[in-house]
């Protein structure tokens, strides 16, 4: 939202209050920060408001006056209530009375005007002045909040590497050299058996990335069937590191191929292979 | 900031001091009852309590009105009027002129005032596992009996018209959608499941809701 500007849609939502609450904190963030977007808002806000006028026209009772001075520490009400108690010719008649007064009052009234608006404006850039510094301080928030979460997924890697480790580390552990099939070039790969504590890990690199549509799918064969291990993709390097657990039932393995399937990945095992596990007498630590 | 549309008597504008009338009040009321509504909160940041009462009197149906639409309770619209004057006489200076009409700004005040009362009284109601819904429409205000300033309140009354026939000229689905919108604080996901509408119908009907509203009344309000 900070980017790009709110629509006249998005404009009239803020203004008749239907926008969802996370939406219109993100609208009110925007409008802090842009003052066409602003202006924009304000329009629908004076068009919403006309909405209110179609209330039917109620009469509060006559206490609320005298609750409504008392509260605004007003002292001394009461006079002001008696005015309002004369009759409608009375107030029409004061009225006309009172006009060449006012009139006079009016002209240096406009002068005040004029003041105050100036003051107001200069108010009003300071007002823009604080939120455009509150609008960097949640972006200075926002930030940090993205370096924490970074941070946690380095540390949940960093996690990942060292079972990866043990795994290689592991006496229970079969590593496999992984052969690559013209498809995928360059690429190397392993493929980390833990019969114990029955995970499996397939780290390769070089390995180009898969058109949308196409995903890497590993599977191992034991017993002459072909079991799923899932799909996987590789980082903008061609790293990729898949680590699932052993499917139930399997002790070990025979032979294992990488092939490449349509998105989400195949129940069977249909497309081209592009790596494979040959040498099962594999790399037993 | 020198005041000059005010006599300068001692005692006439007073800040946290009691008032010494130097002419009646009906009298300084009187001055005050045709100005027009910006005048008056010129007026109001100079601590002028006539003119806050004059303000008052002129706007309080209308604000209390526009409260019990959408709260639907005479005890609690009263309560948010109040909020509404109290704020207004407190912090005058958070109506800026260059925003707009006053009556914009002072319909937008209540409005919000009264919705955050609304949604304040569902959560209440929900966390002491009280009826949801509709709030009590038993509770019925004293209806107005005649206008206090009757030249100000005809020129209401005719806007009020005019606004009430362009929204009225509406198709009843876009009407609705955006009464609760405005007078129930629901957002369009509530309107939606209340309507038993998909999300997008919702928000075409806003829409376009808004857009003939605003070709409805560019030139006339």
């Amino acid at each position: 939202m900070a980017g790009e500007h709110i629509t006249q849609e998005q404009a009239d939502e803020y203004a008749i209050g239907s926008l969802e609450p996370v939406l219109e904190r993100a609208v009110a963030l925007h409008l802090a920060d842009c003052a066409a977007c602003r202006d924009m808002a304000r329009d629908a806000e004076r068009l919403a408001s006309l909405v209110a006028l179609t209330s039917p026209r109620l009469k509060p009772s006559p206490r609320l006056r005298h609750r409504v001075f008392a509260a605004a520490g007003i002292t001394r009400p009461s006079p002001f209530r008696r005015i309002f108690t004369i009759g409608r010719a009375a107030a029409g008649l004061a009225a006309v009375i009172v006009a060449a007064g006012a009139f006079t009052g009016m002209v240096s009234i406009k002068g005040q005007i004029g003041d105050l608006r100036q003051q107001n404006s200069d108010l009003q850039i300071q007002i823009d002045d604080a939120l455009s510094q509150k609008v960097e301080l949640a972006a200075l928030t926002r930030k940090l909040d993205d370096q924490e979460k970074l941070a946690a997924q380095l540390e949940e890697r960093s996690k990942d590497d060292r079972e990866l480790n043990l795994a290689f580390m592991s006496p229970t552990t079969d590593v496999a050299a992984v052969t690559s099939l013209d498809e995928t070039g360059n690429a190397i790969g392993r493929l980390v058996w833990d019969s114990e504590q029955k995970r499996v890990w397939f780290v390769a690199s070089e390995l180009p990335r898969r058109p949308a549509g196409e995903t890497y799918q590993i599977w191992v064969n034991s017993g002459g069937r072909y079991y799923s291990l899932g799909t996987f993709t590789p980082d903008d390097a061609g790293f990729a590191r898949y680590e699932t657990v052993v499917p139930e039932g399997l002790n070990t393995y025979e032979t294992a191929v990488v092939t490449i399937e349509r998105a989400g990945g195949s129940p069977v095992r249909e497309g081209p292979t592009v790596f494979f596990v040959a040498d099962l007498s594999r790399l037993r630590n | 900031m020198a005041w000059n549309g005010n006599p300068e008597t001692p005692g006439i504008r007073n800040i946290g001091r009691t008032v010494e009338f130097t002419r009646p009040a009906e009298a300084e009321l009187a001055s005050r009852i045709d100005w027009p509504d910006e005048a008056l909160m010129v007026a109001i940041v100079a601590r002028d309590e006539h003119a806050f009462a004059v303000l008052y009197d002129r706007y309080v149906d209308l604000v209390y009105s526009a409260s019990f639409r959408v709260l639907a309770d005479a005890q609690l619209a009263e309560d948010a009027s109040q909020d509404v004057f109290v704020r207004l006489w407190q912090r005058p200076e958070t109506f800026i002129a260059e925003r707009g009409r006053f009556l914009s700004w002072l319909m937008s005040c209540t409005r919000n005032r009264a919705v955050d009362e609304l949604r304040a009284r569902g959560r209440r109601r929900k966390r002491e596992g009280g009826p949801l819904g509709e709030p009590d429409e038993a509770a019925q205000p004293v209806f107005s009996t005649e206008p206090v300033d009757p030249l100000h309140s005809a020129q209401l009354h005719e806007e009020q018209a005019i606004v009430r026939g362009a929204l009225a000229a509406l198709p009843r689905d876009q009407k609705v959608c955006l009464e609760l919108a405005y007078f129930r604080g629901l957002t369009q996901q509530e309107i939606a499941t209340r309507l038993h509408e998909p999300l997008g119908t919702i928000k075409t009907r806003i829409r376009l809701g808004m857009q003939k509203l605003r070709r409805a009344l560019e030139q006339k309000v």
